[in-house]
């Protein structure tokens, strides 16, 4: 089984993406603060159809100083990783001139920091085994403007930058790295929203919706799959069409 | 085995892969004239991660890189100690 570590695992779009690997044969790791409720019904649900294709690591993304023990305990537990998912982050808004500066430090900890310390760690395992998969979960919002979200888009719009210079780098060691942009989808981070911004974000999309989470986790399973083996620094965006 | 030597097959064994030209391994090789390039050293430092259990570029404060191969082994002997 092809290990897939997911960040973020346990809820929204993360939940939606270990469901899917676990089902398409890969064993997906999930590494949250907290096992959620619904995450444990997945692991219930997994070990009946899938033995071994969901496991839960409980781990704080923020210990940056804790990810090199983090990546060597997996490794020693799982074997070799072949494929990471940066896709934990926090989405406080929040106008720029009223943010509190901890909490701008902490937007860019966890959702820039912390994934570019993972892949540092995972990518050279990913390098001696002969290679890997990267995807990194951006966010439209990292090339569209919006307004309240300006330090969570630069977090996001980092990952696309870091994303294409890491896949030179290591596109010569056999492991291929990409995002995936989502548009707006129904998960906690966006319980916020109010339904009249919603219903603007759907009048203005291609599709007249939103995307779901399962379209999301397509995509990243897409990117991990061998039809995606000469795919590399690029960014897949899935926003049911609101930034075309 | 022996760090010193855990070290130079490492760095024989990811010449071979990398189809690199390894020069001849004496103490005072700058490590800038070995053949090898970073990705090489990333693949050498994670291998000897997983045999010695010891990282010697991340476990500490450390920001320089070794400058010859006896400097790139005493690193190692150091983090084993
Ligand atoms: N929802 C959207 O509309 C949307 C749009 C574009 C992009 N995205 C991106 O998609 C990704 C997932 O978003 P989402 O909507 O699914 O968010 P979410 O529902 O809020 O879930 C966030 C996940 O990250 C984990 N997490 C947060 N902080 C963590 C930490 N310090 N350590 C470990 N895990 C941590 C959470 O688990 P714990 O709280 O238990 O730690 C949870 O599993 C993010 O990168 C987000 O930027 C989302």
């Amino acid at each position: 089984m092809r290990n897939v570590l997911v960040t973020g695992g346990s809820r929204g779009l993360g939940l939606g993406i270990v469901r899917r690997l676990a089902a398409a044969g890969y064993r997906a790791i999930a590494v949250a603060r907290k096992e959620s409720d619904p995450l444990r019904s997945a692991l219930q649900e997994a070990e009946r159809d899938h033995p071994g294709s969901l496991r839960f690591v409980a781990f704080d993304l923020a210990e940056i100083d804790a990810i090199p023990r983090l990546v060597r305990a997996l490794r020693k537990e799982f074997g070799p990783i072949y494929g990471l998912v940066n896709n934990a982050a926090v989405g406080f808004d929040g106008i720029l001139a009223l943010m509190p500066t901890s909490q701008i430090e902490q937007l860019v900890r966890v959702n820039t920091l912390s994934p570019i310390v993972l892949t540092k760690h995972v990518v050279r395992s990913m390098m001696a085994d002969g290679g890997g998969r990267i995807v990194n979960v951006a966010s439209v919002v990292g090339f569209t403007g919006y307004s309240g979200l300006s330090v969570y888009a630069a977090t996001k719009a980092s990952i696309i930058g870091f994303t294409r210079s890491l896949a030179r780098e290591v596109g010569r060691m056999g492991v291929n790295v990409n995002s995936v942009a989502p548009g707006f989808v129904d998960t906690d981070m966006t319980r916020g929203l109010k339904a009249e911004q919603r219903q603007q974000i759907e009048r203005r999309s291609a599709l007249q919706r939103l995307p779901g989470i399962d379209d999301v986790a397509c995509a990243v399973e897409f990117l991990l799959g061998d039809g995606a083996k000469s795919i590399t620094g690029t960014v897949l965006t899935v926003d049911a069409g609101n930034t075309a | 085995m022996s760090v010193r030597s855990a070290v130079l097959s490492q760095f024989k064994q990811v010449a071979q892969e990398q189809n690199k030209k390894l020069a001849p391994l004496s103490d005072d090789l700058p490590l800038s004239e070995s053949g090898l390039d970073s990705l090489c050293f990333a693949i050498i430092v994670t291998r000897l991660e997983d045999a010695l259990g010891v990282d010697p570029f991340t476990s500490t404060e450390q920001t320089e890189f070794p400058v010859t191969l006896a400097d790139f082994i005493r690193f190692y002997e150091d983090a084993a100690k």
